[in-house]
């Protein structure tokens, strides 16, 4: 898999950079800032860019514009957009959007390297990623009423995942039950929660979010 | 300070007591001629020949407190008209030409209660030329010899009863169109409605006796509907204690139906800027950024506009303080987020990385993940060494100390030659010793950007309840403290301890920032 890193710290773009390629993930590329990744990306065609959300000249969120670029100039091409806190309303943003394809992590998500080249490798592949930091932001429900307290605990962890943009299999591995269980968890959280059944994962997780936002 | 709007003669302090003067002189001539008199006059005669008193008496305190109006000079001259039939009686026709010039003021005062004075429209002007007509008619009698039931007499009654009925119709008028403070002004005009139709049914003929005392006792009602007024703004300002008792704990969006509710006028409002209302409005300036726009007639009222713009000004200037903190609180924490963010957050991110990779390396390669170790170890000090220099932005550690050690250590990091001379004993309250670190911290960063100093000292005495901190330079002056934002916030600071700050910067001759801390020694 070929990927490219734009950040504009040079520590934190090396670090990301050796722990890929011990992964044995090919970094073509490296950027640090929202227009030499565009160079990059045009010229390398990776499989994923990885992407800081902040970068020069503000400071804010010039990963999100370099995104939708990227996004506008090759449709195919999955991004992982990478922050240093989570930020709710920059994810939401990012993922309602155009969520396939599309990954949003804090970046210290990439010391776990096994879990992170796996969602490199789903968003690779055309599926969406949520921290699950996000997750747990979103689905903090501190009074306790409304629909989600309805859910039972094994549905809210499989609620979790999906949220999170995992597969139906990557979750029966993750929870150590059959799929056909997950499966039976997912209709039944869909059917309390009132969502339209969804099969591909990045439908799903953008039902859920369009669900959590309001 | 309201906008002077109209012009009249100033009352100056010798003409004021000069005008009471004349009036109990005239008062006590009248009263003397009366008593001495051969015959006893009829009593509505004896109270017509003392209503000059209530008019010159109010028209001085109207005067007085409109000095820019011209109603209380008329109601002044009115009064004094009116003494002129008892006093030039014995004149004969001289008393009979001046007996009525009353007329011409008190009507030019009713039609213009609410223009100051000022003959503005055409129905005033033509109203009050009646009576001139009626004055220049009663002139050409006397001067042909005083045919008393010519052609004339009836045209001059005419005149009078026109003019009298007319006036009375246009106060009506405006009084039904008029918004709540305007009718509270014309107050004094619809007293005198009474009078103008008794006036204007009174022409001609012999009039029964109780008509007469009706009439002359009508006439008090214009000085009595000043004084009700007067006295209704009176209550006015006790709403005032209520507006200043809230003050405190009022929200943004209630500041204006208060001060309109204080000033009974619903339309009053606090615009943006110093505009001059071009329709007529009364505006008064609440400071640099606001003016009150209130309607022209409460301008009748100056006290009472003077004491609820400084209610404006207290209200805005402590939100305005308020949102300046909270700014500057704000302001701190983003800086601070952003210096954790690209410093110790982002070392640590890597430092993560980095013991990543070690756990990878050190058993296939222990020479490479020593050298990792190695960067780890120099990434780490960094990172405390940011921590460190973060915390002390946010309570400088180094006051524990005290405050002189405090600001020979900010001395010692200024960017030119800093003298200390610290002249005060033992420690100080706490925020004192903050409010003086924060300012000299300021001060001296300030040197450092702008100033193009070769020098610079600190001295700090304590003294007369004060702690007085002063830091200078001799750089290029020309500071100015409303354009710093940190100067506003230092000042904050200082006066939130009943302190001041002060700026002394000008081109050329260098800056002294000195801040006055109320401490007792």
């Amino acid at each position: 898999m070929r990927v490219v890193i734009a950040d504009d710290s040079l520590l934190v773009r090396e670090g990301i950079a050796s722990l890929l390629r011990r992964a044995g993930v090919d970094v073509v590329g490296e950027a640090d800032d929202g227009e030499e990744l565009q160079r990059v990306v045009d010229e390398h065609e990776p499989d994923v860019a990885i992407v800081d959300v902040r970068m020069p000249p503000t400071h804010t969120e010039e990963g999100l514009a370099a995104a939708r670029e990227i996004r506008a100039r090759h449709p195919g091409m999955g991004i992982l957009i990478l922050s240093q806190h989570v930020e709710v309303g920059i994810a939401m943003r990012a993922l309602v959007e155009s969520p396939e394809g599309l990954g949003y992590l804090l970046k210290e998500r990439v010391t776990d390297l096994e879990d992170f080249a796996g969602t490199l490798r789903h968003v690779a592949a055309g599926g969406s990623a949520l921290d699950p930091q996000v997750v747990a932001r979103l689905l903090a429900d501190p009074r306790g009423v409304g629909p989600l307290s309805t859910l039972t605990d094994r549905e809210r962890q499989v609620l979790e995942l999906v949220a999170e943009g995992r597969t139906n299999k990557a979750i029966a591995e993750r929870l150590d039950v059959s799929q056909r269980a997950v499966t039976k968890h997912v209709t039944s959280i869909f059917a309390k929660l009132e969502l339209p059944p969804g099969e591909d994962d990045h439908r799903r997780i953008l039902a859920v979010l369009t669900y959590l936002r309001h | 300070m309201a906008w002077r709007r109209f012009s009249a003669p100033e009352l100056s302090h010798g003409l004021w007591t000069g005008l009471w003067a004349a009036l109990v002189a005239v008062v006590t001539i009248v009263v003397v001629q009366t008593l001495t008199a051969d015959e006893t006059p009829e009593g509505y005669r004896i109270l017509f020949r003392l209503v000059g008193t209530a008019y010159v008496a109010c028209g001085l305190i109207a005067w007085r407190r409109r000095p820019d109006s011209r109603s209380g000079l008329l109601m002044t001259a009115t009064g004094f008209l009116l003494f002129l039939e008892p006093l030039l009686d014995r004149f004969g026709s001289l008393g009979d030409l001046t007996e009525d010039l009353w007329s011409i003021t008190i009507i030019w005062l009713l039609l213009t209660m609410l223009s100051g004075g000022r003959l503005t429209s055409r129905v005033d002007k033509t109203l009050v030329g009646l009576f001139v007509l009626e004055f220049a008619i009663e002139a050409l009698r006397l001067a042909t010899g005083g045919a008393e039931d010519g052609a004339l007499a009836g045209v001059e009654g005419l005149a009078v009863s026109i003019g009298c009925l007319g006036t009375a119709v246009a106060i009506g008028v405006r009084y039904a169109r008029a918004s709540a403070p305007r009718r509270r002004a014309l107050l004094p005009s619809v007293a005198g409605i009474g009078a103008l139709l008794l006036f204007a049914f009174a022409q001609g003929g012999e009039l029964p006796i109780w008509f007469r005392w009706v009439a002359v006792l009508s006439l008090l009602a214009v000085p009595a509907g000043f004084l009700v007024g007067l006295l209704r703004s009176r209550l006015a300002r006790g709403g005032l204690a209520d507006l200043f008792r809230r003050l405190p704990t009022m929200r943004g969006e209630d500041l204006q139906p208060a001060l309109a509710r204080v000033l009974g006028d619903p339309t009053a409002e606090i615009v943006r800027g110093h505009p001059y209302p071009d329709d007529g409005r009364g505006a008064a300036v609440i400071n640099e950024e606001a003016t009150l726009v209130y309607d022209a007639s409460l301008d009748d009222d100056p006290e009472l506009i003077e004491a609820v713009v400084s209610a404006a000004a207290i209200a805005l200037e402590s939100r305005a303080r308020l949102e300046r903190i909270v700014t500057a609180g704000d302001d701190e924490r983003r800086r601070l987020e952003r210096n954790l963010h690209d410093g110790a957050q982002q070392r640590l991110v890597a430092l993560a990385m980095q013991l990543r990779l070690v756990q990878h390396e050190i058993h296939t390669d222990p020479a490479a993940a020593q050298a990792l170790v190695d960067s780890a170890s120099k990434e780490l000090a960094l990172s405390l060494e940011e921590l460190r220099e973060l915390a002390r932005g946010i309570h400088p550690a180094v006051l524990d100390h005290g405050l002189e050690p405090a600001l020979h250590s900010l001395a010692s990091q200024a960017t030119v030659p800093t003298e200390v001379a610290y002249d005060a004993e033992g420690r100080l309250p706490e925020p004192i010793e903050l409010a003086a670190y924060f300012v000299t911290s300021e001060a001296l960063a300030n040197v450092g950007k702008y100033a193009r100093a070769n020098s610079a000292s600190v001295r700090v005495a304590h003294g007369d309840g004060a702690l007085v901190v002063e830091i200078a330079d001799d750089g290029i002056g020309g500071a100015d403290a409303a354009l710093g934002s940190g100067l506003r916030g230092l000042a904050d600071r200082v006066e939130a301890l009943d302190g001041r700050l002060r700026v002394v910067s000008p081109p050329g001759a260098g800056t002294v920032v000195r801040a006055e801390l109320p401490c007792a020694s």
